[in-house]
């Protein structure tokens, strides 16, 4: 039973949401003809949640999530982020929008791999103009412990200390939203769970909102609220574990 | 026991290791095999660098080959006989003539230069006339517009004018037609026909000739007045020797029972020599110039190699993990490589295999060369080697690499494998590999010492091209933070590890190079021929005045308003037919001096310096000299010669042979147009032979055609050559030539952009990478396509500029040195190669980053 989208804990609820997903659909063509990814979408997303996305996969958590970042374009709906439309926008005006507003993380760190740590954690921070980014940059690192690594590329880092870069990069300008999928997917259970814990105290240090995509049922009970996806829609949302919820 | 037991055991051992050999190629060809089912996608630039290399080589060298083999086989006709013998001023003793006849039938002929002119006057023409006798032609046939035997075109016509037969050019410069009266020298002839083709034409006086040709009967030369003492007049007698005859011995005994005649003789295998000579040097040249190119797409093998390895890493890493040997891996992709070397060498074969079919119709018209067509196997073989032993070259370094990785670090190295040496006997096999490169293309040049400067050179720039782009990489690390991000990124895309940096700097800069030598050479030559005219260069050169017409010839000049200062000279030819007393032809002479040995030499004598006489050893004689012959000299040919102050030359003057002492050294600077003789004489020696004078006359352009008009009107047997149809002529010749360089030199570039156009391509997937997360960060497309903008930009930039200033000193070095001119730098042809190396790299560089930035992020951001 889907959560009604405006009743949350947030105590500034007449605010603005940080994500508004009204009726979202996304289909795409193929040879064996159009396929619904999304099948109208309808989610609210207020400052400071920490939201957990759940469901099998193929069920659209990475569509939505790419969505929400301007990184794939829905083909109905409409969708506002941190107030803004992002459906009106161009792909340089998406950019700048992500640039300013959204710290994505990705499970395979996506990292540029001929940069070294400092270099990759400093580039949006230039993209926007920061005077200091390096100094941020080095910072940011040394907040996830990776104070010894700056000049080293992803190539000569760990899979963890890699996340833990991409986590620095995705914080280091104060996003005020942090998608992140699947983050501790390629890593082993005490490297994801430092992940997980320089991830959520990260979040909450900035008062940013987390949109978090896993697997992992535990990670998820560490969010503030559950949705749980099902074949482009949304099956349950709440502030109850969905295993729970699925069970009842 | 045990001992025979180990014996079997070892025996064994090396039964196995035999078998496990066998094993390990069979392996190896079936893994090749395997993989080689993937197709050629990876392999485009590699086939492309490879078959343009080959090609160029293939073609240059069946081209020459082809010509040579046309030259060969029309040898007799092009020479006009087995046996050509030819003499200055006079004709050959009756006993020489009678030796000639005795072994077969004889033509004798004279050829000269003369002014042709119509009845009236009003046109005129310098020609070179040939008076040829019944016997003519031997060999070959001429064939004459309308066509008709030569006897009857020499017959007189109806008001008495024996025929003369005229080649279209002098024609149409005159404005005559078959039928038409026409004056030569003194006599009055008319055009029996158009000379359409002659035999031995390129026989003769040499194949680049100042005059159209005109043929008149030996009997009729008297007529035309020419024949004066001293004239220069060229006396031809062509043998044709019975079948079985051996010509070079001819020849031999003919040189020894005559043995002091200063004649020069030849056999039909000596044909068109200085045509040969030609061929063979532009041959050496471009064959080269195709090597660079080569060299070049060596850049672009290694880095396709690279590229295809980097793709193969897990398949590397998976055949380790499943017990393949490092040996094993090597070879596999080695047979890989080397099939596809195989494939692009075939595809450069056949293109240079079938070029003398694309290049004859040009030739014919410029030259008048007839093509053998045919395959010509001995190029082909030589090309192919070339291709294969790059391909091997530039292609064991990086094999030997991914074969030392270990597997662990395979999977993990994603952009930048450790940088570190093969194991030694891959480095030591890819030295090999060069050395033997090098040492074919010396070894089979014509002039070794040119291809061992062009091996030198060539490492020379590549270790510059190398240096220079580590230099690059070094100054955009170094130039720290710029505020514009578009700038940081362009620059840091410059240095970063696994940057395309060193090889498009290397192999675009050897392009350009070769493309800023040539320009600069080319630019420079034809500034020395037609745009360095000396202001005070004479209009014209008078030839065959004879001395007691002076006067009548400084008068006929007084008469043109506007025509300027007359430098006269008195001029023979003798040929230097020994040095401190042994014969010339025994001597070492350096191959820059052997020109001088070839034939007759100008000749004069003064008791005064010329007026533009750099005397750089010993010192002129006192004006009033009396006593022994001395003589002054090039300074360039003595060096050639070895010889200095106090040797001998002795020169052969209308069969009168003459020592003079060398006295002093000149350095001659031929670019000035004014009177130059290699030999001087000091007054005493020369005075009472037969000569002529030589004259320059100085004229405004609007009175050179009354100064021609008004010497040949009073001297009807002497020639005018104007100085600006004499460049003219050269400038055509260089012309043609220039393109035929200019065309290969272009080869290198394009070899240049294909390797460019390579490590773009293979810099593809991770360029769309970083597009894609630069977009996910915040990045536009502007400041994306501003990075790339300033990364190829400065790549181009820095590339042009190394190539500059290399390309320049190239080119100053050959134009200097080898071609002895005056070098200027030409900036506009060096800020023409800057702006075609901005236009290429930013070109190619942003066709990639098109791709790259319309590329959609989500599908490259899913997990796995």
């Amino acid at each position: 039973m889907p959560h009604p989208t405006h009743d949350c804990a947030d105590p500034r609820g007449q605010a603005e949401p940080v994500v508004s997903l009204q009726d979202v659909r996304l289909t795409l063509p193929s040879e064996a003809g159009a396929v619904e990814i999304l099948r109208g979408l309808t989610l609210r997303v207020d400052r400071g949640e920490t939201v957990g996305v759940v469901g099998p996969s193929g069920s659209g958590k990475s569509t939505m999530m790419m969505i929400v970042g301007g990184l794939e374009r829905a083909t109905g709906g409409t969708v506002r982020v941190a107030g803004r439309d992002l459906s009106t926008m161009d792909e340089d005006a998406l950019a700048l929008f992500r640039r300013d507003n959204v710290g994505i993380v990705f499970q395979a760190f996506h990292l540029i791999p001929t940069m070294s740590a400092l270099e990759n954690v400093a580039v949006p921070l230039e993209l926007a103009g920061v005077s200091d980014a390096f100094g941020r940059a080095r910072a940011s690192l040394e907040a996830v412990g990776l104070g010894h690594r700056l000049s080293h590329y992803p190539g000569q880092l760990s899979g963890g200390e890699q996340q833990r870069v991409a986590l620095a990069r995705a914080f280091a300008p104060e996003p005020v939203l942090l998608l992140a999928d699947e983050p501790t997917g390629n890593l082993d259970g005490a490297t994801g769970e430092k992940v997980i814990s320089l991830l959520f105290g990260m979040t909450e240090r900035t008062g940013a909102t987390l949109m978090l995509i896993t697997h992992d049922p535990r990670l998820a009970d560490r969010c503030s609220r559950t949705v749980r996806l099902v074949d482009g829609l949304i099956q349950a949302d709440g502030a109850a574990p969905p295993r729970a919820a699925a069970a009842q | 026991m045990t001992s025979v037991s180990e014996a079997a055991a070892g025996l064994r051992s090396d039964a196995s290791a035999g078998r496990a050999r066998a094993g390990l190629v069979a392996m190896a060809w079936r893994i090749a095999r395997r993989e080689l089912r993937g197709g050629l996608g990876g392999f485009r630039v590699f086939l492309a660098c490879l078959a343009l290399g080959v090609a160029t080589i293939a073609a240059v060298g069946s081209l020459s080959a082809a010509i040579e083999r046309g030259l060969r086989e029309d040898a007799r006709a092009l020479l006009g006989g087995d046996i050509e013998v030819r003499q200055l001023y006079t004709p050959i003793t009756p006993e020489q003539l009678a030796y000639l006849e005795a072994a077969g039938p004889v033509t004798a002929s004279r050829q000269t230069r003369a002014m042709a002119r119509t009845l009236d006057g009003e046109s005129r023409s310098l020609i070179e006339l040939k008076a040829v006798d019944d016997a003519y032609p031997l060999f070959g046939a001429v064939e004459t517009a309308p066509a008709a035997p030569l006897a009857g075109l020499f017959a007189p016509d109806a008001e008495g004018r024996p025929g003369a037969v005229v080649d279209g050019v002098a024609l149409r410069r005159l404005g005559l037609a078959v039928g038409d009266p026409i004056r030569l020298g003194d006599g009055l002839f008319h055009v029996a026909a158009e000379l359409v083709a002659e035999p031995d034409r390129l026989s003769g006086t040499g194949f680049l000739t100042l005059g159209p040709k005109v043929l008149i009967a030996e009997s009729a030369m008297a007529a035309t007045g020419l024949v004066q003492e001293g004239s220069l007049i060229y006396h031809f007698y062509r043998v044709a020797l019975p079948p079985d005859a051996d010509a070079g011995a001819f020849k031999a005994a003919f040189t020894e029972t005559f043995p002091d005649a200063p004649i020069r003789v030849q056999d039909f295998t000596d044909g068109a020599a200085g045509l040969r000579d030609f061929i063979d040097r532009l041959t050496a040249f471009l064959t080269l110039v195709g090597l660079t190119a080569l060299l070049v797409g060596g850049v672009g093998v290694a880095n396709a190699v690279r590229a295809f390895l980097d793709g193969k890493i897990t398949t590397i890493a998976t055949l380790k993990c499943l017990g393949a040997s490092n040996r094993l891996v090597f070879a596999a992709y080695l047979i890989q490589i080397m099939v596809l070397a195989g494939l692009g060498t075939v595809a450069g074969l056949a293109v240079g295999a079938v070029a003398p079919l694309f290049a004859s119709g040009f030739l014919a018209e410029e030259f008048g060369l007839s093509l053998a067509f045919g395959v010509f196997p001995l190029p082909l073989l030589l090309a192919a080697v070339f291709g294969m032993l790059t391909a091997l070259a530039f292609s064991i370094w990086p094999l030997a690499r991914a074969r030392e990785v270990p597997p662990a670090q395979l999977f993990r190295a994603l952009v930048a494998p450790a940088r570190r040496w093969p194991a030694w006997p891959y480095v030591a096999a890819t030295i090999v590999a060069g050395a033997v490169l090098a040492l074919l293309a010396i070894a089979t040049a014509d002039d070794t010492r040119l291809a061992a400067i062009f091996v030198a050179g060539a490492v020379g720039a590549m270790a510059a091209f190398r240096g220079a782009g580590l230099l690059i990489e070094w100054a955009a690390r170094q130039a720290g933070r710029p505020r514009s991000t578009a700038l940081r990124l362009g620059l840091a895309n410059i240095h970063r590890p696994g940057a395309a940096t060193p090889s498009v700097v290397l192999s675009l800069g050897l392009g350009l190079t070769v493309l800023v030598a040539v320009a600069l050479i080319e630019g420079n030559m034809r500034d020395a021929i037609r745009e360095r005219i000396p202001d005070e260069a004479p209009a014209y050169f008078f030839l065959d005045i004879q001395p007691d017409q002076v006067e009548a010839f400084e008068a006929a000049v007084a008469s043109v308003p506007g025509a300027g200062r007359v430098d006269r000279t008195p001029m023979l030819r003798g040929r230097i037919v020994a040095i401190n007393g042994t014969p010339a032809d025994r001597m070492p002479i350096a191959p820059e001096a052997q020109w001088a040995l070839q034939s007759e030499r100008g000749l004069t004598y003064s008791a005064e310096p010329p007026d533009n006489a750099r005397i750089v050893a010993g010192e002129w004689w006192p004006s009033d000299y009396s006593g022994a012959p001395l003589i002054s000299f090039s300074a360039d040919l003595a060096r050639g010669f070895g010889i200095g102050i106090g040797d001998t030359l002795t020169v052969n003057v209308l069969g009168r042979e003459m020592t003079g002492t060398v006295a002093n050294l000149r350095d001659i600077e031929w670019g000035t147009l004014q009177l130059n003789f290699t030999i001087i004489f000091a007054p005493g020696a020369l005075e009472a032979a037969p000569h002529t004078v030589l004259a320059t006359v100085q004229a405004t352009p609007e009175a050179e055609p009354a100064l021609e008009r008004a010497v040949t009107d009073a001297l009807p047997n002497v020639s005018a050559i104007r100085v600006r149809d004499a460049l003219d002529t050269a400038n055509d010749v260089l012309e043609s030539i220039g393109l035929a360089v200019t065309a290969t030199a272009a080869i290198t570039l394009v070899a240049g952009v294909l390797v460019l156009a390579g490590a773009v391509a293979a810099g593809h997937r991770r360029r769309v990478y970083d597009a894609v997360v630069l977009k996910v960060l915040g990045a536009t497309r502007g400041l994306i396509s501003g990075a790339f903008l300033v990364e190829y930009g400065l790549l181009g930039l820095a590339t042009a500029a190394v190539a500059a200033v290399l390309g320049a000193i190239a080119s100053s070095v050959v134009v200097t040195e080898v071609m002895q001119l005056e070098w200027t730098l030409q900036p506009l042809a060096i800020l023409l190669v800057l702006a075609l190396s901005l236009v290429v790299t930013i070109g190619v560089g942003f066709l990639g980053a098109w791709r790259a930035l319309g590329q959609k992020a989500a599908p490259l951001l899913r997990n796995p």
